[in-house]
């Protein structure tokens, strides 16, 4: 997997890596895509099965590969697919965003969002607003792994 | 040592080699001294001759639970000499259903905490030759004399903050308990790093990791890694390298903390182990804080029937995140 960092001191864009559940969230950015909103196009997705398939290390690899923000989005409590997963999720992502705090990422730089299948408009909306956050704290020089600065 | 404490090792031999020699455990786990006078390390013990190597002083700090990982796939039934933290572990291991309970014996001993060789050698100043224990105060033997420290103030960093000093679980309790303490100081690093900002915390951690040799003593040293295959040896995908990376070291020790979420027994042997002396349990501190802030109190090991906390889940739990 390589990856696009575009770090260049003029033209600096945001790279955000937005993991979506495939029941909700990802549901959601295509409602955004058939309302014909746009979103920035700094938000790369990757769909998982459910916001519970999160490991934290994915998390971690992305930071390290090159993301200035991760986001996580799954469906609202009540509404996983597998009935329990995003319960399960909110307890260990809460306890990771304060872990990942605690070591010196700012809060902004990783979120989690419920976002449902119907909410397109709030897909769009959370996609603007975590990009318009990261581009006021600037590039993420924080657990990048050295080697894969330079890669575009 | 004193007197008191050889009656205590009579005491616990006695009631040990009974069991040992009597065919109702094929091993013992205790510890014996080591090089030097300051090194309590592990015995294995199967015979008699074994037993009179046996020890308990105030160096006793290795966790001797880790050990029936391995020690159980040669021997049938093993007895354990449990300390506090050393019950907690095997209260771990017994809820990720690594050991059978009814394979193993805890003897119980309760612990007054351990010593820290180098607090001692530094409040000495000189080259220290030995201690012996009194009323709460060490007396510290160098070539010029004698000295008198308080004990409490050279207790290894692990055991100064320790609430639990008697075993949680035990077969037979061999020494009179403790009793439970109070440790205003647990989280007191813990809070003073969350007051600083994100840049200086970033500051800290970058300095504290970039020491990291990456030797995993804390992984082995550790009760609540006893993963077959652990994430950092796993060829696909490879979550770490070989080769010194600070992100790297990052990641290691992010996820070694957070695989102990909810499951940590706070028992501090991976710092101990640290070669490097990294304060690797400022981040596991960090974890049991808040699941205990976020999700309500829970301490790890004290009772092996209690779910932990990221195993359940309540629908109106709170988030460290926005839920608008």
């Amino acid at each position: 997997m390589s990856t696009a960092v575009n770090e260049n001191a003029a033209g600096w864009e945001p790279l955000i890596v937005a993991f979506c559940c495939n029941w909700c969230s990802y549901a959601g950015g295509d409602m955004a895509g058939t309302s014909r909103m746009s979103y920035p196009a700094n938000v790369k997705v990757i769909r998982v099965p459910c916001s519970s398939r999160m490991s934290p290390m994915f998390i971690l690899r992305a930071f390290q590969r090159g993301a200035d923000g991760v986001l996580v989005a799954g469906c609202h409590p009540g509404d996983c697919h597998y009935s329990t997963g995003n319960y399960h999720v909110r307890r260990r992502l809460s306890a990771f965003k304060r872990l990942v705090e605690f070591t010196g990422v700012e809060p902004d730089r990783f979120e989690v969002r419920w976002i449902s299948s119907s909410e397109g408009d709030k897909f769009a909306d959370e996609m603007a607003d975590m990009t318009n956050k990261i581009k006021a704290l600037g590039p993420n020089g924080k657990m990048r792994d050295a080697r894969w600065q330079n890669i575009t | 040592m004193a007197e008191h404490n050889l009656e205590q090792i009579e005491k616990i031999r006695e009631a040990v080699k009974q069991d040992l020699l009597g065919g109702r455990i094929d091993l013992l786990l205790g510890w014996e001294k080591g090089h030097y006078w300051w090194q309590s390390r592990p015995l294995f013990a199967q015979s008699e001759e074994d037993l009179e190597k046996l020890a308990w002083d105030s160096f006793c700090a290795v966790n001797l639970s880790r050990y029936l990982l391995e020690e159980l796939k040669e021997h049938n039934k093993v007895g354990v000499l449990v300390k506090g933290c050393d019950a907690r572990a095997f209260n771990r291991l017994l809820q990720d259903n690594m050991v059978p309970r009814d394979r193993v014996i805890l003897y119980g001993l309760p612990c007054p905490g351990m010593l820290d060789y180098d607090r001692l050698a530094a409040e000495a100043g000189s080259v220290l030759l030995s201690i012996t224990e009194e009323n709460g105060q060490v007396v510290l033997i160098t070539a010029e004399g004698e000295a008198k420290a308080d004990r409490d103030e050279m207790l290894l960093d692990k055991c100064r903050g320790c609430i639990y000093p008697d075993p949680a679980v035990y077969d037979q309790m061999l020494l009179p308990p403790q009793g439970e303490k109070e440790s205003p100081e647990r989280f007191k690093k813990v809070e003073e790093l969350e007051a600083m900002s994100a840049q200086e915390r970033f500051a800290y951690w970058e300095k504290e990791l970039s020491r990291c040799l990456r030797c995993y003593a804390c992984r082995q040293a550790c009760p609540y890694c006893s993963c077959r295959e652990c994430f950092v040896e796993q060829e696909n995908p490879r979550w770490q390298g070989r080769a010194y990376q600070p992100s790297e070291n990052f990641m290691f020790h992010l996820i070694r903390a957070y695989h102990g979420a909810g499951r940590c027994i706070d028992c501090g042997e991976c710092e101990r182990s640290c070669p490097v002396g990294i304060s690797l349990q400022e981040l596991n501190r960090k974890l049991i804080k808040d699941i205990n802030e976020l999700y309500g109190d829970y301490e790890a090991g004290l009772d092996a029937e209690l779910e932990p906390p990221l195993l359940t889940y309540r629908p109106d739990d709170p988030a460290a995140f926005s839920e608008k």
